[in-house]
């Protein structure tokens, strides 16, 4: 059973699919934002964008771009949790919060024992920058270098610019730390930079990534990324097959173009570009950012997330009411996901498919 | 319903037909000639070759590895035309519906990705399910993950890799097995910034040789008829001429295949230390009948090189164009993503076109050399057309020719080599021979019961790059999709895999080994019904018995 309403009072199923169809049906240039979801739920929202030749964008987009921009700038060295398990003996930590990101991160990582191949050396594990007491953690031995959100660039830098050889310029105590983190990472044989695209930004991945890139100078060492929320990493997947790009991709002139300001769906309702909106946030109905309130607006998001205005369809969580293709954190793959709690609620494919089938039907605009 | 093609030249080297006649075909499938009745269809075939749709054996078209390209390359796959209403996403630069209907247009009606990871299967199908019209399979890379390589070590009995073959390739639904820079890539992980096939896996105690004769040994004893398929050590380094006929020396008079030759084909001669051996190779590989070899041509473009061979994909990054790339160590085996420019200026690119021109052309036997360009590692699959004329026509060489420079012109044979390749010759190698390297019984061929996957091309002999750039008709199981070089209709192709029979007591052991190595169960990478969008959409490619 599914429940809609519109501006807060309960329709109909049906009616909602019509009301949502002629909403869609209607607008001159929508956009198909938020797009959390599993794989089958990003595809058929992508179509629907692609055949309504409007625009799609993912809710963790600032995020995604953190660590995309890197990548189609300067490239990336990266692993899998599974690799990084059985094979690092030095483990970089950056950032905070990286558990509130991955709450798995410890145990899936196995931090606090040796690696697999390397079982006789204690694995070494270092955290740049962790929020207050987030790296005292009971039976790891962890060696901190403290930095702030906003000083962490630069102690990293400080950091790369050691593993360089070239001097730095900090004060006795600093410096020393610096040089001995360092030294360790140079004497990995197969270490691992752990981070969140979330926590930080791009210029900060980018300089990570310099990091890495010097120690494979000499060494072997790569990077563990901790996808984004509601899905990230696996629309990112699924729309770069689909259209070739990211999202932040539209359709308007019949073909798909990229372009990450243009097509940033905060700006495109805000601006008044979009006239019309789905919104979709399957996993926990997290709300748009966007600040304008009167263009039409159709939201698919789990029960308790109804809206309270516009058009609101209640979906399933992915992977708890129905069956779902995820991209896995904890094997940086797609993955099937069985129902825990199955439900007849609609998943988000299911919900743009019965909208999609009645745009054949003449809806008065 | 009855379908004729009249009057074509068909060209069906299976049958060993050569001639005008005409083709029938109903339900899907290629029918001898039906006495007393007239075929509710007809196409006109004169002055057009007839065949079976063509047969890509190795050719990168979906999986983490290629959507990995797209992602770091935004540049490269720009749209140009607006798309007709009535077919989806097929403008959309290099996506999986641009790749079926591109394919589907030049008369492929079957392609093969050659390099999935076991634990990326499912995103794999996930993506070759988005792929329309054409039908199409993958490998799967095997051979740098400790569990095969401790094996060996330990000296396990042979039947041990077998039945894991068996295992992973039923879980990752695929219809063979390719080895990558066999042990290589783990010494990589070991921070091994080189290795050749004498090379000794650090830990494990193995060559590079021992590993790919084992495996080559496991895959023929698994039945599966596809024998292995080996990307060898040292690609792209000057002199490794040596370690493919070391390679081939070493092959056990087995089945073996080579992936991409045109990228061993190197010598060292010349003031750049940069030389064509390929003509000494091509011997190599007619003296050597148990070896096939694909091609892997070079074509001046702009392309982005995708391999597992991870070492080489870290060694080629200070010379990525534009440079930047992506380096992914995976569980057991990875992947290297590194952008590229062909330029026909570059003396190194330009030696690279004439030696995959030169095995082309000196080897002679088309049933065991097949056309690849390694899309999109030598060029994109686009380029088939062009690389399809320059086969056919010396004198097209020979326009070629002069554009390259002169110091490249002297260091290779191609200039002295007249042959042209004949339409039987191209059909040879682009049908009948990946029918048999694959083991299909049902396809490459227009013999009766194969699958009605039939290309027709207007027959042109000024412009065979036009000929076979756009097919006049291209018939999918039967159903027109395309004509005149543009794609009428979208179908559903299938997924090709093989189910080997293995002992399946294999099992159990590695959800142990799973379990403690990685602390996952093993299943979460397998592929299941319930995860594909059309688990109906598969075809299975039969075993030996
Ligand atoms: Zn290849």
């Amino acid at each position: 059973m599914s429940n809609a309403t519109l501006d807060g009072a309960p329709i109909a199923l049906e009616d909602a699919y019509q009301h949502a169809a002629r909403i869609l049906a209607c607008a001159k240039f929508p956009v198909v934002a938020g797009l959390g979801s599993d794989a089958a739920g990003v595809r058929a929202a992508i179509l629907l964008a692609e055949r309504l030749r409007g625009a799609y964008d993912h809710l963790a987009c600032d995020d995604i771009f953190a660590d995309l921009d890197v990548t189609r700038s300067f490239g990336m060295f990266v692993t899998t949790p599974n690799e990084a398990r059985v094979r690092s003996d030095v483990v970089l930590l950056i950032g905070p919060g990286l558990t509130q990101h991955w709450p798995a991160l410890f145990e899936r990582l196995a931090l606090d024992r040796p690696a697999y191949f390397n079982k006789d050396a204690p694995r070494k594990l270092i955290w740049l920058g962790p929020k207050r007491n987030e790296a005292k953690i009971e039976g790891i031995d962890i060696e901190t270098l403290a930095a702030t959100p906003q000083n962490l660039p630069f102690v990293l830098g400080a950091l790369r610019a050691r593993v360089g050889g070239r001097p730095i310029n900090l004060d006795g105590a600093t410096a020393k730390k610096v040089e001995s983190c360092a030294q360790a990472l140079k004497a990995a044989r197969f270490g691992a930079v752990v981070w969140a695209a979330a926590a930080l930004d791009g210029l900060t991945v980018e300089m990570l990534q310099g990091l890495v890139t010097e120690l494979n100078a000499t060494t072997r060492f790569t990077g563990t990324p901790i996808g984004a929320r509601s899905g990230a990493s696996g629309a990112v997947q699924v729309s770069g097959w689909m259209t070739g790009f990211p999202p932040r991709t539209g359709f308007g002139r019949g073909y798909p173009e990229h372009d990450p300001w243009r097509f940033d769906a905060r700006r495109l309702v805000d601006s008044g570009e979009a006239d019309a909106a789905l919104w979709i946030s399957a996993y926990d109905g997290e709300a748009p950012s966007w600040t304008r309130e009167d263009l039409p607006l159709i939201t698919l998001a789990p029960k308790g997330a109804g809206a309270k205005r516009g058009l609101y369809i209640e979906v399933g969580r992915p992977g708890e009411t129905h069956d779902a293709v995820e991209l896995a954190q904890e094997t940086s793959s797609f993955v099937l996901r069985r129902a825990t709690a199955p439900a007849d609620t609609p998943s988000v494919a299911d919900v743009i498919r019965e909208i999609g089938a009645r745009f054949s039907e003449d809806v008065p605009c | 319903m009855l379908t004729c093609l009249r009057g074509g030249h068909v060209v069906d080297p299976v049958n060993g037909t050569d001639a005008i006649g005409d083709v029938f075909f109903e339900d899907g499938r290629i029918v001898a000639r039906p006495q007393g009745r007239k075929p509710d269809a007809e196409f006109d075939a004169s002055g057009h070759v007839v065949m079976a749709g063509a047969i890509d054996i190795h050719s990168h078209i979906a999986g983490g590895s290629v959507n990995t390209a797209r992602l770091l390359l935004p540049e490269a796959h720009r749209a140009h035309k607006a798309r007709p209403v009535e077919t989806p996403l097929s403008t959309a630069g290099w996506s999986t519906f641009q790749t079926g209907r591109l394919y589907a247009q030049m008369g492929y009606t079957t392609v093969i990705e050659p390099a999935i990871s076991p634990h990326h299967a499912l995103h794999a199908h996930l993506e070759l399910s988005d792929i329309p019209i054409i039908d199409k399979g993958f490998l799967t890379v095997l051979g740098n993950e400790d569990f095969v390589l401790s094996s060996l070590r330990d000296n396990e009995s042979p039947n041990v890799i077998v039945d894991y073959i068996g295992a992973t390739l039923e879980a990752t639904r695929a219809i063979g097995v390719k080895c990558v820079n066999a042990g290589g890539v783990d010494a990589f992980k070991k921070n091994a910034r080189a290795f050749s096939l004498d090379d000794v896996v650090p830990e494990y105690g193995l060559t590079s040789r021992e590993i790919f004769q084992r495996l080559q040994r496991a895959v023929v004893q698994s039945g599966i008829r596809h024998p292995l398929h080996l990307h060898m050590n040292n690609l792209g380094l000057p002199g490794n001429v040596e370690t493919a006929l070391a390679t081939i020396d070493a092959s056990q008079g087995l089945p073996l295949h080579l992936a991409h030759v045109q990228f061993y084909a190197y010598g060292k001669e010349g003031k750049n230390g940069f030389s064509s051996a390929a003509a000494q190779f091509a011997e190599k590989i007619n003296a050597s009948p148990n070896v096939t070899v694909d091609v892997g041509q070079v074509m001046f473009a702009d392309i982005v090189t995708i391999s597992s061979d991870v070492m080489k994909q870290f060694n080629s990054l200070p010379g990525a164009r534009p440079k930047k790339g992506v380096i992914f160590d995976g569980d057991g085996n990875g992947v290297g993503v590194v952008p590229y420019s062909y330029r026909v200026s570059d003396f190194f690119n330009a030696v690279q076109w004439a030696a995959g021109l030169e095995l082309f052309l000196l080897t002679n036997d088309p049933m065991r050399v097949f056309f690849t360009t390694d899309h999109p590692n030598g060029a994109p699959f686009t380029t088939y057309p062009e690389v399809f004329a320059l086969l056919m026509s010396a004198d097209k060489r020979a326009q070629w020719l002069s554009r390259l420079p002169e110091d490249v012109v002297a260091l290779t044979n191609l200039p002295s080599i007249k042959r042209e390749y004949t339409i039987y010759e191209i059909a040879t190698m682009t049908r009948a021979a990946p029918r048999k390297l694959y083991g299909f019984e049902d396809r490459g061929s227009l013999g009766a019961g194969s699958v009605a996957d039939v290309a027709v091309y207007k027959n042109d002999e000024r412009d065979r790059a036009g000929m076979f750039r756009n097919a006049s008709y291209v018939f999918k199981d039967g159903e027109l999709v395309v004509k005149d070089g543009a794609v009428t209709r979208y179908t559903r192709g299938k997924t090709l895999r093989v189910k080997p029979t293995y002992d399946s007591s294999i099992n159990k052991r590695l959800d142990g080994y799973y379990d403690k190595l990685y602390g996952l169960p093993r299943g979460i990478f397998a592929v299941d019904d319930d995860a594909l969008p059309a688990p109906e959409a598969f075809a299975e490619v039969p075993c030996r018995s």
